[in-house]
């Protein structure tokens, strides 16, 4: 398998404290990988450190054959902005902004004209079943609708890797399946990759494979190799 | 990025909104103290090189030729330049005599006045209209002939009068010079005539550097405070741009644009306010003269200065703030604890202190400036180390109080004054400034006090109205005098109802005396008729017996006493050799009445003209004017304090309502958990109360100290208590704060309703 994303033997501590101790990871094209764990394992951290938001203190993470960890911040944001997408657990949205306008902000950043990236939103929030909801800032969004919202950001820039990290963990178990399902499909339509992180079995059942991190360390529970197949099976299996 | 920073400051919903007028407003306050503080130093400079032209001789420098200058030597203009008053006023007089065509002119007249005319400034002659003759236009011969342009005047009450004499009129006027021209800017340092009221420019310098300190601070402390409001916010909302790829230099462009903006709205509401309050701020006497509207003028370099300056200063601080922040894309899901303050935050504080001991110990610094970049820099020193040393006060009080917490109120408050003293002390720093401010001006003004001339002599004494000849030197020797009276000039003074009688006080060269009660040792005497003394009983008696006495020769030179009380020595000289002696001062006892002092002053002014000696005055009035000076200070003290209090108000609001919106998820979970709001509304008072006890104690000792060496080495003089109006005032200030506090307890009960700690 060719990875197009990988951590190599990440080690990072939060002062005195470990996180990461080595882990090892890779994560071919289209794959979705379920990453999980009890509370304060480290998978968190992992996500982070393979999405270039933190620097490993040793070992290396790559993205499609470069490596992330050496970029300056400035570069590890562009790409962010460019071949990442982003769905947290909360808090992600900038509350000032609509719906629209927070969908449309990677575009934006990335330079693209207001008119042509809100275009580009609003087609967005449709194809998730938020239309006529755009124009709302975040606090006047369910949760659900929020998380939603949240995907649709995620996905405008048509990302290679899709990071979600708890997306469903503040949502009932309604909200949570149709963010899930939304989402997995919008990323094998896109071809892009998903690492999503969940302490939740039912949301890991999503994924073509599960790791799971245990003290720092990653280690495979299940899964096989990404195909059609299989993920189709995975969410006919539900 | 612009546009992006454009729409998150003007659209970025309700709270977006109210930071940015709470921001504006705060910037539009500060830019308008700022815009006055600069406009009154210009109308200061202004109103200084008015009265210029007041003080020309014939040897003044800085002499510009306003008359003649058409390339040959201008015709000398013969000019006497006098001063006299009228119920507490000053008026500058010029008497003036061209001696040819291209004469000088005294600005804002168009041409020297003739023989038999004047010009008159407007308020002179409001005066001369309303107030009759015998009191007040009896003194000017001639008619009206025009009025003093605004060009010729300090201030717009102004009393100045350019009277037109002929050659030979000036020339039996003893000190009437030969000008080629008029001075434009003030002689020397003192900064114009000596005007014996307000403040002189040397005062003037200290005190508009020191009040331009102690408001700009609080101003600065305000708006930053204001800027930090929803703080956690903008966190969590450029933690979010960080996370979907903004780079740290693109989300440090959005925050100065929004600085910028609100910057901007400031400076709008900052002009508008100094246009609106401009009038108004023009008619307070800060110089003891009002000024001219138009003269609180800025400049288009300072307009400039101000307009581009400020919101580009507040970009660049934005985006050097949020450098220091380092908002990363996890934001504020991963903040850590902020470093704890450490001691050396007393080191600017104690720098103060120093700068001003060392001056204290070894003596101010001989020149104006140098003195002005002393204190100035002491003060500066400390008010600025006051705010630095604050939070690590604040932690060191926290710590305190953590050791001792038994409830959960008292433990939650010092666990986050202790986690972040900074934040919680710039809730506080305005009023702990204003503390120390009010603290220096009430001690130094209450220190000035007591170098209040008290009045020489009793009420009797104050009411008698003085024309002096006789003038002491430097060297303590008496020079001058002047003819006996006519006794037609005695019987109009006699007959001026009021007057209570006339007394002649006669040089004798040589003679002294000396009073410990007055202070006086070898002083120049004079000799007064037994007969005449007793009948202006304010001015003391003979002993039994004696023909004539020895009093002191200058009356408005001596220290404090009730002069009625006074038994003056005999003095041998025979009534024949009293006769002969030439007049020291001529002294008319009155009732105290305006008319009766200002007709007996009139009938003098004309016995005596301008230039012999002295012009007419009261006792009373010379105590009025040695006190002007600390009249203006106080004034000026009184809006200080409270502008900076109000201030300082605004801030600690702002500042607590901020720290509530900021933490109003984690207090409805506490609530949610059971927590009563009683518990959370101690949390919010103590969070405020301790650094605000902690270093207010330490501002107004600090106040206290500096005042002491102030007065030490500027003053002369040793530290006084304040008076009770202080620690009223102060215990006030302390207890509006914590209502200020309190008011924000509705805002807690609605903002920790359980509906808040709904997931987002």
């Amino acid at each position: 398998m060719n990875a197009i994303i990988e951590a190599r033997g990440v080690v990072k501590s939060f002062g005195q404290t470990p996180a990461l101790r080595g882990a090892c990871i890779a994560v071919g094209p289209g794959e979705i990988v379920a990453v999980m764990g009890p509370s304060g394992s480290g998978k968190s951290t992992l996500l982070h450190c393979l999405s270039g938001i933190l620097v490993p203190d040793q070992g290396e993470a790559w993205f499609a054959g470069q490596r992330l960890d050496t970029l300056t911040e400035t570069q590890r944001s562009e790409v962010r902005r460019d071949k990442f997408g982003f769905v947290f657990q909360s808090g992600q949205l900038v509350p000032e902004l609509t719906a629209e306008e927070n969908v449309a902000l990677p575009l934006l950043l990335g330079g693209a004209r207001r008119a042509a990236a809100l275009a580009e939103a609003r087609a967005w929030l449709g194809r998730l079943g938020l239309d006529g909801l755009g124009r709302r800032r975040s606090g006047e969004l369910s949760g659900g609708q929020a998380q939603r919202v949240a995907l649709a950001r995620g996905m405008v820039g048509g990302p290679q890797v899709l990071f979600a990290d708890e997306p469903t963990g503040s949502l009932d178990s309604v909200s949570g399946e149709m963010v899930m399902s939304l989402m997995t499909r919008a990323a094998r339509e896109q071809g892009s990759t998903v690492i999503l992180v969940t302490h939740d079995a039912r949301v890991a059942a999503y994924a073509d494979r599960e790791v799971i991190v245990r003290d720092g360390t990653v280690g495979s529970l299940t899964g096989a190799a990404p195909s059609a197949g299989t993920a189709q099976s995975s969410e006919a299996a539900r | 990025m612009i546009r992006l920073g454009l729409r998150l400051a003007v659209s970025g919903g309700r709270e977006a909104v109210v930071r940015l007028v709470i921001v504006a407003i705060a910037v539009g306050i500060g830019v308008g103290l700022l815009l006055t503080a600069v406009s009154a130093a210009n109308a200061v400079n202004t109103q200084n090189d008015r009265y210029a032209w007041l003080d020309t001789s014939a040897s003044s420098p800085s002499q510009t030729g306003s008359g003649g200058g058409h390339g040959g030597p201008a015709a000398p203009l013969r000019l006497l330049l006098t001063t006299d008053e009228f119920d507490g006023q000053t008026i500058y007089r010029a008497d003036v005599a061209a001696t040819g065509p291209d004469s000088p002119v005294p600005p804002g007249i168009p041409q020297d006045p003739g023989p038999g005319q004047y010009y008159i400034s407007p308020a002179l002659s409001a005066l001369l209209r309303n107030a009759p003759a015998d009191e007040l236009a009896d003194r000017y011969p001639g008619h009206q002939t025009g009025l003093i342009g605004q060009a010729g005047l300090p201030s717009p009450d102004s009393l100045v009068i350019v009277v037109g004499r002929s050659a030979a009129q000036m020339s039996h006027l003893p000190g009437a010079t030969e000008v080629t021209s008029f001075n434009t800017t003030p002689p020397g340092s003192n900064g114009g005539v000596n005007r014996g009221d307000g403040l002189g420019a040397k005062g003037l310098d200290l005190v508009l550097s020191v009040v331009a300190l102690a408001l700009l601070l609080p101003v600065l402390i305000f708006i930053g405070t204001a800027t930090r409001l929803s703080a956690a916010r903008r966190e969590q909302r450029f933690a979010a741009m960080r996370l979907v790829g903004a780079t740290p230099r693109q989300v440090s462009l959005i925050a100065a644009v929004e600085s910028a903006v609100a910057a901007a709205a400031g400076v709008a509401i900052g002009f508008g306010l100094f246009f609106v309050l401009r009038v108004p701020l023009a008619a307070i006497p800060f110089t003891s003269q009002p000024f001219f509207p138009a003269e609180l003028s800025l400049s288009l370099p300072d307009i400039l200065a101000v307009a581009v300056g400020v919101p580009a200063a507040a970009a660049v601080v934005a985006r050097l703030a949020l450098r220091r922040v380092n908002i990363s894309p996890l934001g504020v899901t991963r903040r850590v604890t902020p470093a704890p303050p450490r001691a050396w935050r007393v080191l600017p504080l104690l720098a103060g202190l120093a700068d001003l001991g060392f001056f204290a110990v070894h003596g101010e610094p001989a020149s104006n400036s140098g003195q002005v970049l002393a204190f100035t820099t002491g003060f500066a020193l400390i008010m600025i180390g006051l705010v630095i040393a604050g939070p690590w006060l604040t932690m060191t009080g926290a710590r305190v109080l953590a050791r001792r917490a038994s409830r959960a109120s008292t433990l939650i408050a010092a666990r986050r004054l202790a986690d972040d003293p900074r934040a919680a002390f710039r809730a506080v720093s305005g009023l702990v400034l204003a503390l120390f401010i009010f603290t220096v001006a009430a001690a130094l003004i209450a220190t000035q006090d007591t170098k209040k001339v008290t009045p020489v002599d009793g009420a009797a004494a104050g009411n008698t109205l003085i024309d002096q000849f006789l003038t002491i030197t430097d060297g303590g020797s008496a020079t001058g005098s002047a003819p006996p009276p006519p006794a037609t000039v005695l019987t109009r003074l006699r007959k001026i109802p009021g007057v209570q009688g006339v007394v002649e006080f006669q040089a004798d060269p040589g003679l002294t005396i000396t009073n410990p009660q007055l202070q006086i040792q070898g002083f120049p005497a004079a000799v007064v008729s037994c007969a005449q003394l007793a009948g202006v009983p304010g001015l003391g008696r003979c002993p039994a017996g004696a023909a004539a006495a020895k009093v002191p020769a200058s009356l408005t030179d001596i220290g404090g006493g009730n002069l009625a009380e006074f038994t003056w020595p005999a003095a041998d000289v025979p009534a024949r050799r009293l006769d002969s002696l030439p007049l020291a001062s001529l002294d008319v006892a009155t009732n105290g009445s305006q008319p009766a002092i200002e007709q007996a002053r009139t009938v003098l002014e004309n016995a005596y003209p301008a230039g012999t000696g002295s012009p007419p005055h009261t006792l009373g009035e010379d105590t009025a004017a040695a006190n002007g000076a600390d009249n203006a200070f106080q004034q000026l003290a009184d809006v200080v304090i409270l502008t900076s209090l109000a201030i300082a108000g605004c801030t600690l609001a702002v500042s607590v309502a901020g720290g509530l919106a900021d933490r109003k998820r984690p207090f409805s979970l506490l609530r949610l958990t059971g927590a009563r709001l009683g518990m959370l509304r101690r949390v919010i008072v103590l969070e405020s109360a301790v650094p605000l006890l902690a270093v207010a104690a330490v501002a107004i000792g600090t106040g206290f100290t500096a005042s002491a060496m102030y007065a030490t080495m500027e003053m002369r003089l040793s530290l006084v208590s304040p008076g009770a109006a202080y620690y009223i005032l102060t215990s006030a200030g302390i207890v509006l704060a914590l209502v200020l506090i309190l008011a924000t307890f509705p805002m807690l009960r609605r903002i920790t309703g359980p509906e808040t700690a709904r997931t987002e």
